[in-house]
């Protein structure tokens, strides 16, 4: 009996086996061959000439929108990247460059005139036109769009059509970082206008790629402009694949399910994926950095000696080396070395455990009562160090910096908490010391600005001092880049010599791919534009 | 057994309507708020203010409260603050993907743990006994994230087996692909995605099916009517699996409901590992990014799902068992 | 305890293993300090991330150089104090809630069960992420939101306990000579709870320690430089392929305890069903 119900078994796997081989087993058009089928190339067959037809990039987290207006995340802007045009285009050099604009003049310091690119076409095949530029910088900043970075363009009171192929851009004040953000992407007013809700998750650009198919969570599918006026991209697809965990996404690079991966990514993968001959890694200087926050407000802290004691604390290039494997480099200054204004001769303090005892102590920090944690009139000195979840790597710092910390007599805490929950803490002064960081500063004012100047909301840890307030409002009037290099020059000099900030690390950036993909070259803002000159080949 | 389920329908009520208001509740606890995610890095406080009274999120709680209650009572789930799109759509998006990998787990668990409880019924105190009880014990102990990056290492990694992350076509649209156009490559890619998350899912599962579908055949085997069969001369297979088994059958059945239910639970640690565009992962992102209507109306679905699925449960043991309908 | 079921638990094989690795577990806790090799908060970056016997270190380093093998019996303090601690503040609040609602029945029993049905109603885990998550992160913190969490299933168990001894002849009996309500419950209902209390309770803390390992995973764990298991385990992934001792050792002690103490419950239930079946 027991043999029978095999036998029974057997049959029904050969009925299942016959059946199948009726099938037919092959990839459809629109999907080249993904995960094992790249195997057959590598495994000694002749090699198939040719390129592949998709191009396939692992990314963080999902956009929330698509519509460049209102993009706030990597995601958002990578997408948009692709798919739109904006005035200008940065250049590596972060040199605004034409795009949609072909030149530009300035009548007078608070004028801006733009011509633009002839012949232009949207996805949708409709022209664009002056009135498109026009409605989206009007709509941007439009209090109701809840622009995320309308603030940005504030101080332009108008914008005006002057004819299909000119606009002028009207500033309240002089505002120089304003060309910076006109990489803005252009949307058609004819598309937007009407169904703002539909345009943003259906975008329609004049960029390289048009968007086909957007499955949340999971990936984001482009097809070439074959009508692009810089020329259509090499390769006729393109996914975007969503890989929240870092180390799935560079597991997915490793099996070849995608061809490319690009920060945020942790330091041990990358060291990993040095060290394999089949894969490029490229890094590249980004427009970030990391720093301690010091609040000020806070009676310990607002002494300038205890600020220095700490900084001299921070082991900047033992946190680049193991904690980052060297991907984010020691950090000096607020001002990151991409930047015009860059100047290497400002240094922070170095770390020197012995210093910083000795400015403890003057100060009036000492171990009175011999239970190794400092004190002054009979209070200790207790500090927390914060930091938010979603990055491993600040995590570990500050769990480093507590140990260092703790070490030299401080009596240190640590508070991880989500983004959130730890950005309201420091809009509302509720932290001590915190470990963030800023990203895309494609112009030195767009930090420095909002958290320096005494007066601003968004100065976290309320340092105040007249002497930088005054120099950063020379720095937004004035035209003159050696000039405005200058003025941010000093003031990174003396919010590091004061210690109003500590610039730990300078963000890099880093893409991985396999070698068999060419043509990649790297941006400091993270741009992915230049995937349309990217190949793999087969 | 129509009042039963009416009745039963009824009491569902105030516990989807309960649970909705302890999250309510919860959420804005959870300092930081849409408004300040929303504007970014960037926003000052007075913006961010106004954009807190645009988005209502000033008003009393009860206020909010009740207005997301009226919502729901006529059917809206409201609006994404972060996605441009209603709740409804972006459930209607992710719940097919997490139905499909819970679906699948339970099978899976099935597959595994009905043989595998038989067997060591049958042969008690063998080492194929010993074994099975050693795994299902393993099962229940061994936290799900830290065998589903096993897995990944183990079988896609270094083995390239199977897709490291994501999905593939939905099951059930490559299913139809197949079956119109022959063409199984979907259908392949589909599956292959789908195995290792639905494995990790589906071992706890697996584990308590096993011990419980043991337990019960012991019981069963001891039964009259079971040795009677068998002194009758019916052959050690049939009496297993006609007698035995059927028996067995009903404690079962409980549990792989109240185990379906906690798949949809378990599920929000398994996407998140496999990068799996279900429902967990759409709560997960939406309490990070505090997208207050995404939590409250996709808690809202799961509690309403979690009600049914022990709704369908009592049901079908009432169907198995007759003696439960005069309760 | 009396001897003779001390010699029925040693007979099960279950409990015997279970017990043996329970007890190790509460040993390597206690002792920590004396089984150590090394400073457990000691950091040394330059010898980050060895593997296990490279430089002296049994079970290699973590990712600041810290000796894996002294924070895994660290560790094994603050898991094992995750677990204690929120089975016992959720069987507090579940215990109490189950004997007043079993005892008094009525509008009290309603509306407890039904909020005890609200709370079941949902996934645990999404339901002890939105109370972390709520409360704010540390130790402390996971251990309200696990009790909060858990305490539904012994309410439930208690409930049924009590509905079914309440009609006892003893119980009636104190009841008719005058006993006080909470004297009944404390000396006459609650030692008849206490078998199937033990066995879900014992399983309850195993349930418990990879919760913890859960939210540590999900990012809503305790803070640093304190490290459970679980925490060590959910970071010691982001160096999963470099470094896979450092998830490999804390995974295999969560899965040995818990294990451990599965065993020793589904055994203590063993035992005392065929004590009631002998009755």
């Amino acid at each position: 009996m027991k043999k029978k119900g095999f036998c029974a078994l057997l049959s029904v796997a050969f009925l299942v086996s016959a059946a199948l081989t009726g099938c037919s087993y092959k990839a459809p058009e629109s999907s080249s061959s993904g995960g094992t089928q790249q195997q057959a190339t590598t495994e000694g067959q002749p090699a198939q000439t040719g390129t592949a037809d998709e191009l396939k990039i692992g990314l963080d987290v999902d956009a929330g929108t698509m519509d460049p207006r209102l993009s706030r995340d990597t995601t958002a802007a990578r997408v948009t990247d692709v798919v739109f045009d904006g005035l200008i285009r940065l250049s590596d050099k972060l040199e605004a460059q034409p795009a949609l604009a072909e030149k530009w003049e300035n009548p007078d310091p608070t004028t801006w005139v733009f011509t633009l690119r002839k012949g232009v076409t949207f996805h949708d095949g409709s022209p664009f036109t002056a009135e498109d530029v026009k409605f989206t910088y009007d709509s941007l900043l439009d209090p109701n769009f809840k622009a995320p970075y309308a603030k940005l363009y504030a101080p332009i009171s108008k914008v005006e059509v002057v004819d299909e192929q000119t606009v002028k851009f009207t500033l309240k004040q002089p505002y120089a970082p304003l060309l910076s953000y006109l990489d803005l992407g252009i949307v058609p007013k004819s598309l937007a206008e009407k169904d703002p809700q539909a345009f943003s998750s259906n975008p329609v650009g004049t960029g390289p790629y048009k968007m086909v198919k957007w499955d949340k969570n999971s990936k984001i599918s482009f097809e070439a402009n074959e009508q692009y006026w810089g020329g259509p991209a090499k390769t006729k697809k393109l996914t975007y694949f969503i890989i929240p965990d870092n180390s799935t996404r560079v597991s997915a690079l490793e099996a070849g399910d995608v061809d490319l991966v690009h920060s945020p990514l942790s330091p041990q993968d990358i060291a990993k994926i040095k060290s394999n001959s089949k894969f490029t890694v490229k890094e590249t200087e980004g427009l970030g950095y990391t720093y301690l926050n010091y609040n000020t407000t806070n009676p310990i802290l607002s002494d300038v000696k205890v600020r220095q004691a700490l900084a001299h604390l921070v082991d900047k290039k033992l946190i680049s080396d193991s904690l980052y494997a060297g991907m984010d480099k020691p950090g000096q200054s607020p001002l990151i070395p991409p930047s015009w204004a860059y100047d290497p001769s400002i240094t922070g303090y170095s770390y020197d455990p012995v210093e910083a005892k000795a400015l403890f102590e003057e100060a009036g920090w000492k171990d009175s009562n011999n239970d190794g944690i400092l004190d002054k009139d009979g209070k200790k000195l207790t500090l927390t160090l914060s930091t938010h979840t979603e990055d491993p790597n600040r995590m570990q710092t500050v769990e480093f910096l507590q140990n260092e910390f703790t070490k030299a007599g401080v009596d240190a805490k640590v508070s991880t908490t989500e983004w959130p929950t730890f950005s309201a803490n420091m809009m509302a002064q509720k932290f001590d010391i915190a470990l963030l960081g800023w990203l895309s500063l494609v112009d030195p004012d767009r930090a420095m600005y909002g958290q320096f100047q005494s007066q601003s909301e968004n100065n976290y840890g309320k340092y105040n001092n007249p002497k930088v307030d005054e120099l950063l409002d020379k720095g937004r009037a004035s035209l003159d880049q050696a000039e405005r290099a200058r003025v941010y020059q000093e003031v990174a000099k003396i919010v590091t010599d004061e210690v109003a900030y500590d610039v730990v690390l300078y963000q890099g950036y880093v893409a991985m791919y396999a070698n068999n993909l060419t043509g990649f070259k790297e941006h400091p803002k993270g741009s992915l534009y230049n995937l349309k000159d990217v190949e793999v080949k087969k | 057994m129509v009042t039963y389920l009416i009745k039963r329908l009824f009491q569902m009520i105030p516990v989807v309507i309960g649970i909705s208001v302890i999250v309510f509740f919860l959420l804005h606890m959870i300092p930081g708020d849409p408004a300040m995610v929303l504007l970014g890095q960037d926003a000052s406080q007075s913006e961010i203010e106004r954009l807190r009274n645009l988005m209502g999120l000033n008003e009393p709680l009860y206020v909010q409260l009740f207005t997301f209650l009226k919502n729901v009572a006529t059917g809206d789930l409201g609006h994404s603050i972060f996605q441009n799109e209603s709740v409804f759509s972006l459930i209607a998006k992710h719940l097919p993907a997490t139905l499909e990998l819970a679906v699948v787990a339970m099978l899976i668990a099935l597959v595994i743990a009905i043989p595998l409880g038989i067997l060591s019924a049958v042969k008690q105190f063998s080492w194929v006994d010993y074994i099975s009880m050693f795994f299902a014990q393993l099962g229940v102990s061994i936290p799900v994230f830290w065998m589903g990056m096993l897995l990944i290492i183990g079988l896609s990694v270094n083995l390239n087996w199977f897709p490291s992350f994501g999905r593939g076509e939905p099951l059930t649209e490559a299913l139809w692909t197949a079956i119109t156009t022959g063409n199984i490559y979907d259908l392949v890619q589909s599956m292959r995605s789908l195995f290792l998350p639905a494995l990790t899912l589906g071992v706890m599962s697996a584990a308590l099916i096993t011990r419980m579908v043991r337990s019960t055949m012991l019981e069963v085997l001891k039964e009259d009517y079971v040795r009677t069969a068998e002194a009758k001369g019916v052959s050690g297979f049939m009496v297993i699996v006609k007698h035995a088994f059927r028996n067995a059958l009903i404690p079962v059945i409980t549990i792989v409901g109240l185990q379906f239910g906690n798949l949809l639970g378990g599920a929000i640690v398994t996407e998140t590992v496999f990068a799996w565009p279900g429902i967990g992962r759409l709560v997960i992102t939406a309490i990070s990014q505090r997208d207050f209507p995404v939590v409250q109306g996709s808690v809202f679905i799961i509690a309403f799902l979690f009600a049914l699925t022990n709704l369908i449960v009592d049901i079908l043991y009432a169907v198995v068992n007759p003696k439960i309908q005069q309760r | 305890m009396n001897v003779n079921l001390l010699r029925t638990a040693a007979r099960s094989k279950a409990v015997l293993i279970g017990g043996i690795i329970v007890l190790a577990v509460v040993l390597a806790a206690i002792l920590a300090p004396l089984l150590s090799t090394h400073d457990p908060y000691e950091m040394n970056v330059k010898e980050r991330l060895l593997d296990p016997l490279e430089g002296g270190h049994l079970l290699g380093t973590d990712q600041f150089g810290r000796d894996l093998y002294t924070r895994i019996l660290y560790g094994a303090q603050v898991s094992l104090e995750v677990g204690i601690v929120s089975v016992s503040l959720a069987l507090v609040i579940g215990v109490t809630l189950g004997l007043i609602s079993g005892y008094y029945g009525g509008w009290i029993d309603t509306v407890i069960m039904r909020f005890v049905d609200i709370v079941l109603s949902f996934p645990v885990l999404l339901l002890a992420i939105a109370f972390v998550a709520a409360l704010g992160p540390g130790i402390e913190n996971v251990i309200i939101a696990l009790a909060l969490v858990y305490w539904t299933s012994y309410a439930r168990l208690v409930r049924a306990t009590v509905l079914s001894i309440k009609e006892e002849e003893y119980v009636q009996a104190a009841r008719t000579i005058g006993s006080s309500d909470f004297r009944i419950i404390v000396y006459n209902i609650l030692p008849n709870c206490l078998a199937p209390i033990i066995v879900v309770a014992t399983l309850g803390l195993g349930q418990a320690i990879v919760a913890e390992a859960t939210l540590s995973f999900l990012g809503l764990g305790i803070q640093p430089p304190e490290s459970s298991w679980g925490w060590t385990l959910a970071f010691g992934m982001k160096f999963l392929q470099d470094a896979p001792h450092l998830s490999i050792y804390p995974g295999v002690a969560i899965m040995l305890t818990v294990l451990g103490f599965n065993l020793l419950g589904d055994g203590i239930r063993d035992l005392t069903d065929t004590k009631l079946k002998q009755k």
